[in-house]
């Protein structure tokens, strides 16, 4: 029965996973930028959430469309002030411009809100739902879902419309994409957007598990590059794939070895797919 | 014939040169009437939430001793004046930041960083330059075990959070037999979850789980559906207050009951209680002191209430034991200082190593290693959103609930 609830919960925190990195993995992806600040983005959706709900009385549903926009927004003009302006420099680069962002951003938040932990307490709280003994959360079962949603609401953007189609089409060669008429800058832009409004709405679900702090932010960033690395880039479902290895490895290495080495294990696993597997399990060239 | 501007610049020369004559002399006749007090404190990174603890305790003795004019040495008062340095939760940088204090901030008296740690690894540096130093969070019996003789601290060993806790759980919970042990991986964590296991087993408690998980664990499901499959009637899981936080949720989550649950060291802190909700009700923990303790101290603040009052004026929030340590070494120092009439560092230790009295803290005595050996630290749940002192009997204010769901 313990084997079983395992992996039910290894099953459950994988897609909660996959939801922290499906924004940095597009970004990644696309835009060849790793985005230092996409944990405080997600962080910052937390605490929006917390708000929305403490102050105005707002479910975090209501508060997944607030975030969405605003996140975009938001993104869209730091890539378009910004980003831009260095994205064609070495990686290094748009490596320390989004550490120096994180870092700002991060500070306002403690500065702001206080490096206190704060909790989003439902009221009446969701509980869980068990089936002969196996116990799952409904807060992170819900989370899941949506994720999942998230996840296939970007797979069919990117597949079915033309913004989707032009992320996709720079992903695989820049050039060609220029030649064909497309405006790179804005799709840059548009990409960056996306991402950080999948960071701010992981963030809302994510606020009804962890506990919220501006120093969680990068212990979500350390997740997604996990995940990023493990299921590889260029793909959603790459994430998705990632994110349950992980948990995997995590749950099962904790029952067995003892919860300390469970991150040691994974972060072997990760060891072994950059030496190995460094494409990832899934990854390949172009976002699809 | 001179130049104006010559005559001009000479005189704004001259002009300068006499205010910053003045200058020196009055921050010299400021220096010799102000005792300096140094703090480094981690006020940036993860442990900045403890730093601000800190800082309240202090400042609120330095406001209350400067109020009654200062600290009266040999018939002199002088005014407190605390220096504060941020060493970034970093612990080797803790150990420059006191130097730099020692040195160039010329501070007459140190507090030791925040945590044992960053306690032992600086009160080298107090050793070294043969500077008092007062650590107001440091428990580990490690720290005091070099036998420094400028290092006093005001927290008992671990032992003495665990010992009394299982002799509760022993007398009140008769059918507690087997327990499980969690501990964050981390000095203090660990070392009272050790302590845990030692006082489970002279107890005749069987202990069918103990592991600890590394900082920054972002999911514990996997671990608690371990043991929830032990089904130990005690759960026994240290942590900081965002650990614990997320460990009480997903014991929920995983609807998970036990007879008793401690947790330290969250459960001292109001933002734990806040942040826990319902989820928090007969949660039981140990601390060096509760606000409701009743002591008749001979410090600057007096009695406990007294001390309360003052902390709640102040902050509007009511104080732990981290403010409060924090505030009993300021007025330590002062009654250290104010006997050995001197600001003689070696009179001032000597003070420190044979006082014997009680304040609101409690009953103050340092053992030969530096570390107090007088306290009786309470233990407590939380009852209907509050904390209820279970022990020692003396300060008790409820009867001990069982079942936590």
């Amino acid at each position: 029965m313990l084997a079983i609830q395992v992996l039910i919960n290894a099953l459950v925190l994988g897609c909660l996973y996959a939801c922290i990195a499906i924004g940095f993995s597009l970004v990644w992806g696309v835009l060849n930028v790793i985005n230092l600040i996409h944990g405080s983005f997600i962080v910052l959706g937390a605490y929006l959430a917390w708000g929305a709900y403490n102050a105005l009385g707002l479910s975090p549903w209501y508060s997944l469309l607030i975030a969405a926009p605003s996140f975009f927004v938001f993104g869209y003009l730091l890539q378009r002030l910004l980003l831009n302006r260095v994205i064609t420099a070495p990686v290094l680069v748009t490596l320390t411009l989004t550490f120096g962002l994180d870092l700002i951003l991060n500070n306002a938040m403690i500065y702001y809100f206080k490096a206190d932990y704060r909790k989003l307490i439902l009221n009446p709280p969701t509980g869980s739902v068990s089936i002969f003994d196996v116990v799952v959360p409904v807060d992170r079962l819900i989370a899941t879902a949506s994720a999942l949603a998230l996840t296939f609401l970007l797979y069919l953007l990117l597949r079915r419309s033309k913004v989707g189609r032009a992320i996709v089409a720079v992903r695989l060669d820049r050039d060609a994409a220029v030649l064909m008429g497309v405006n790179v800058k804005s799709i840059y832009a548009v990409a960056f957007g996306l991402g950080a409004a999948l960071a701010g709405c992981a963030g809302v679900l994510m606020a009804l598990i962890f506990p919220i702090s501006p120093l969680t932010s990068s212990a979500y960033l350390g997740k997604a590059f996990v995940v990023c690395v493990l299921g590889g880039l260029g793909s959603v479902s790459g994430a998705l794939a990632g994110g349950l290895l992980l948990a995997l490895v995590e749950g099962v290495g904790s029952v067995y070895l003892g919860p300390a080495h469970a991150v040691t294990l994974s972060f072997v696993l990760l060891i072994i797919f950059l030496v190995v597997r460094p494409q990832g399990l899934l990854g390949r060239k172009g976002f699809e | 014939m001179f130049h104006p501007r010559l005559v001009l610049a000479a005189l704004s020369a001259s002009f300068l040169l006499a205010a910053a004559g003045l200058g020196a002399t009055s921050s010299v006749a400021s220096a010799q009437d102000v005792i300096r007090f140094g703090a480094p404190l981690p006020i940036t990174g993860p442990l900045a939430p403890e730093a601000v603890k800190q800082q309240q305790g202090y400042d609120l003795w330095a406001e209350q001793a400067n109020k009654a004019g200062g600290i009266n040495v040999g018939g002199k008062k002088y005014k407190v004046e605390i220096v504060y340095s941020d060493y970034q939760s970093n612990t080797p940088r803790s150990v420059q930041t006191t130097e730099q204090m020692i040195t160039q901030d010329k501070v007459n008296f140190m507090f030791g960083p925040f945590g044992s740690g960053a306690a032992k690894a600086a009160s080298t540096i107090a050793e070294k330059y043969k500077v008092p130093m007062l650590a107001a969070t440091a428990s580990s019996s490690q720290v005091y075990d070099q036998n420094y003789k400028y290092l006093f601290g005001t927290f008992t060993p671990n032992d003495t959070l665990t010992t009394p806790l299982t002799k509760l759980v022993k007398a009140k919970a008769t059918d507690v037999k087997k327990v499980a042990i969690l501990a964050r991986n981390d000095l203090f964590p660990l070392a009272i979850a050790q302590e845990m296991e030692k006082s489970a087993k002279e107890n005749g408690l069987e202990v069918v789980y103990f592991e600890k998980y590394a900082i920054n664990t972002l999911d514990h499901s996997a671990t608690l559906s371990q043991i929830k499959s032990l089904a130990p009637q005690w759960v026994f899981i240290t942590g900081y207050t965002n650990d614990l936080l997320l460990i009480r949720k997903q014991m929920v989550d995983q609807q998970m009951k036990a007879g008793v649950v401690t947790m330290i060291a969250g459960p001292a802190y109001q933002e734990f209680i806040d942040s826990a909700g319902a989820t928090a009700e007969n949660i039981s923990s140990a601390s060096w002191w509760h606000p409701a303790e009743k002591y008749d101290g001979k410090d600057i603040f007096g009695s406990t209430a007294n001390f309360v009052k003052l902390f709640k004026d102040k902050y509007k929030l009511e104080p732990d034991y981290a403010h409060a340590s924090a505030a009993v070494c300021g007025a330590l120092f002062q009654m250290a200082i104010e006997k050995a009439g001197s600001l003689d560092r070696d009179k001032v230790r000597d003070e420190l190593a044979k006082m014997d009295v009680v304040t609101f803290w409690g009953p103050v005595k340092f053992g030969a290693n530096g570390q107090i050996n007088s306290l009786e630290p309470p233990v407590f749940q939380i009852q209907a959103g509050k904390p209820v002192v279970l022990f020692p009997d003396a300060i008790k204010q409820g009867d001990f609930k069982l079942g936590v769901n």
